[in-house]
């Protein structure tokens, strides 16, 4: 044999050993599953043949399937996506195929995918996952994933069904719970309108408002507005539209006048964002204002009586001092007698506003004006039955008269010595003068009386004080033993 | 000075999108990409496409990868998950 057959004989060899080892170890690629696919010489060309069958069967039933679905490779990759999924997704089948499915998932729906393919090795499992995407709203699906063997490829298929609508809507039932929760415990009247101005939620305390069950009617025609100081311009359906185009009301002064119980509130709108930007009603509060305006009223009502009072108080200051001065002779007794008859004024005024100018006692007046000139009262004067109440007005002439009385005795009659003594009682209601209250001031044990000579000012205050009615007035009894006085409280000022 | 050698060339054969097929062409980016950068360019055929571009090399199992150069020629059969693997086979050393 030639060195050159020898050389030939090597190189064949050599090729043959070449070819054997590519034919074992295709043979074991075969064996060992792989390959999936083969090269087959047909008559005319070659042709492919897939092993485990044509994957064009489990592609279409994959695209009938209603939920996104994958098919995975042992490694997580895509095999082959449907194109709900892709849709889903917002990527293209051939950018998901090959790669690992997780990593085609953003945020925390690429670890959760991860875990789920782990769980589901022998079994299938489910996991709900969130998937947000740019500039859109979250969606929520039920993952689910189960081993599946192509051809000699194990890996899993996973179906994404979306449950979004029906998280929103459990989330939109939840807010209304919270919602109706909230409208139901605020102590204010809380309506709800569309964007129809049609009532949909109110709470029990909108029952102030409207009499009956407002829902499904229209706001303005249940509950007619009329606004301070808008000159009848602004009107409860103008407020609904104005807060449905975005301008919310704050604290507006309005009568409610077809209301049952409350007629006027301090009314507040705002608009209803549900969701996004869209207003879809308009949510109005209405807080009862009636203690305010019945506080405005009262004080209104005092102001005026205030100033009428103090325009009388004056009259009566300056006809006490014109009398005071007629009847004295000295400055010295000018200053005494108009500065006691002040004070007693002051000491009504007083026990007046302790009671806020509402009413008083006669026996309180009694003792007010006896006080500063007897030290123990309670041995020389005696009260009995004088727990009438009475008004300013009966008051003020009252204290005027008890003081006059009060004077003279201490100057002339019981109180001007010891052992003398004044009873003021009740002798009760005057059948023949409309009912008029009458009571007695007695004074006994002391000098012996006389009529006056002439009429002072005393005299004067104490039988015209109480004339201002025709119920009212008072008469002396000059008894030699003590004055006896009979007064009489017209009846209109007995509370 | 190292003389630039030009990217020598792997062809990965491939049969449309078969699990397998799609197995190798992932792990073949990405070992190239991860041990061997710029050593390789990469092509791959999809011999469903073209059945007859498997006479070249005879291929008869799917998917294979063929490293031409250099000699000699290597053909690694299977979806190339076997990075240890796939690394013997497609290393360069100072003298190939």
């Amino acid at each position: 044999m030639t060195s050159s057959l020898l050389l030939q004989k090597d190189v064949l060899i050599a090729d043959l050993r070449r070819k054997l080892a590519e034919a074992e170890e295709t043979m074991r690629a075969i064996r060992e599953n792989e390959v999936d696919a083969l090269v087959m010489r047909g008559p005319l060309a070659d042709e492919i043949f897939t092993i485990g069958g044509e994957q064009e069967s489990y592609r279409t039933f994959m695209e009938v399937m209603e939920p996104g679905a994958a098919a995975l490779d042992g490694a997580g990759r895509v095999l082959y996506a449907n194109s709900t999924l892709t849709r889903l997704l917002g990527r293209s089948l051939a950018e998901l195929q090959g790669k690992p499915l997780a990593e085609s998932l953003n945020g925390n729906a690429g670890t959760e995918i991860a875990r789920l393919l782990r769980d589901a090795s022998d079994t299938a499992r489910t996991r709900e996952i969130h998937l947000s995407r740019k500039g859109e709203a979250e969606l929520h699906f039920i993952a689910v994933a189960a081993p599946l063997q192509l051809g000699t490829t194990s890996g899993h298929a996973v179906t994404f069904t979306d449950v979004t609508e029906r998280v929103l809507n459990e989330s939109a039932e939840q807010s209304e719970h919270a919602a109706r929760a909230v409208i139901a415990s605020a102590n204010e009247a809380v309506l709800v309108c569309d964007r129809n101005g049609i009532i949909t939620h109110a709470n029990a305390a909108a029952g102030i408002a409207y009499d009956g069950n407002p829902i499904g009617k229209v706001f303005a025609e249940i509950i007619p507005l009329v606004f301070r100081d808008s000159t009848g311009v602004l009107q409860a359906d103008d407020m609904i539209a104005m807060v449905i185009g975005g301008t919310p009301l704050r604290g507006i002064e309005a009568t409610a006048p077809k209301a049952p119980r409350v007629k006027d509130y301090l009314v507040s709108a705002a608009p209803l964002r549900i969701a996004g930007d869209r207003i879809s009603g308009a949510v109005v509060t209405m807080v009862d204002l009636s203690q305010r305006k019945a506080a405005e009223k009262q004080q209104n009502l005092l102001m005026r009586e205030l100033d009428h009072r103090v325009k009388n108080t004056l009259a009566l200051v300056v006809s006490i001092s014109a009398r005071t001065a007629s009847n004295t002779d000295t400055v010295e007794a000018f200053q005494k007698a108009f500065s006691g008859r002040i004070q007693a004024l002051a000491a009504t005024h007083t026990l007046l506003l302790d009671n806020a100018w509402s009413s008083l006692e006669l026996q309180d007046i009694v003792m007010s004006e006896v006080a500063p000139y007897v030290e123990a009262a309670a041995d020389q004067v005696t009260i009995e039955g004088l727990n009438v109440a009475v008004t300013p007005r009966a008051a003020i002439a009252f204290g005027l008269v008890v003081h006059e009385l009060t004077t003279n005795a201490v100057k002339y009659g019981a109180l001007s010595q010891p052992g003398g003594r004044v009873t003021v009682r009740a002798i009760g209601r005057d059948s023949g003068n409309d009912g008029a209250f009458v009571l007695e001031w007695r004074e006994s044990g002391g000098p012996q009386v006389a009529p006056p000579d002439r009429k002072g000012f005393g005299h004067a205050v104490i039988a015209r004080s109480l004339q201002y009615s025709p119920g009212g007035g008072a008469e002396f009894d000059f008894d030699p033993s003590g004055v006896v006085c009979r007064i009489s409280i017209p009846p209109e000022d007995l509370n | 000075m190292t003389p630039v050698k030009s990217p020598r060339k792997l062809i990965l054969y491939v049969a449309g999108q078969t699990p397998k097929s799609l197995a190798a062409i992932a792990n073949l980016e990405r070992i190239c990409a991860e041990e061997l950068p710029g050593q390789y360019t990469v092509e791959v055929i999809d011999l469903r496409k073209d059945p007859k571009l498997a006479r070249q090399h005879g291929i008869v199992a799917i998917p294979t990868l063929v490293r031409e150069l250099p000699i000699p020629l290597r053909k690694l059969i299977g979806d190339l998950s076997d990075t240890g693997k796939v690394l013997v086979n497609l290393k360069i050393t100072d003298g190939a």
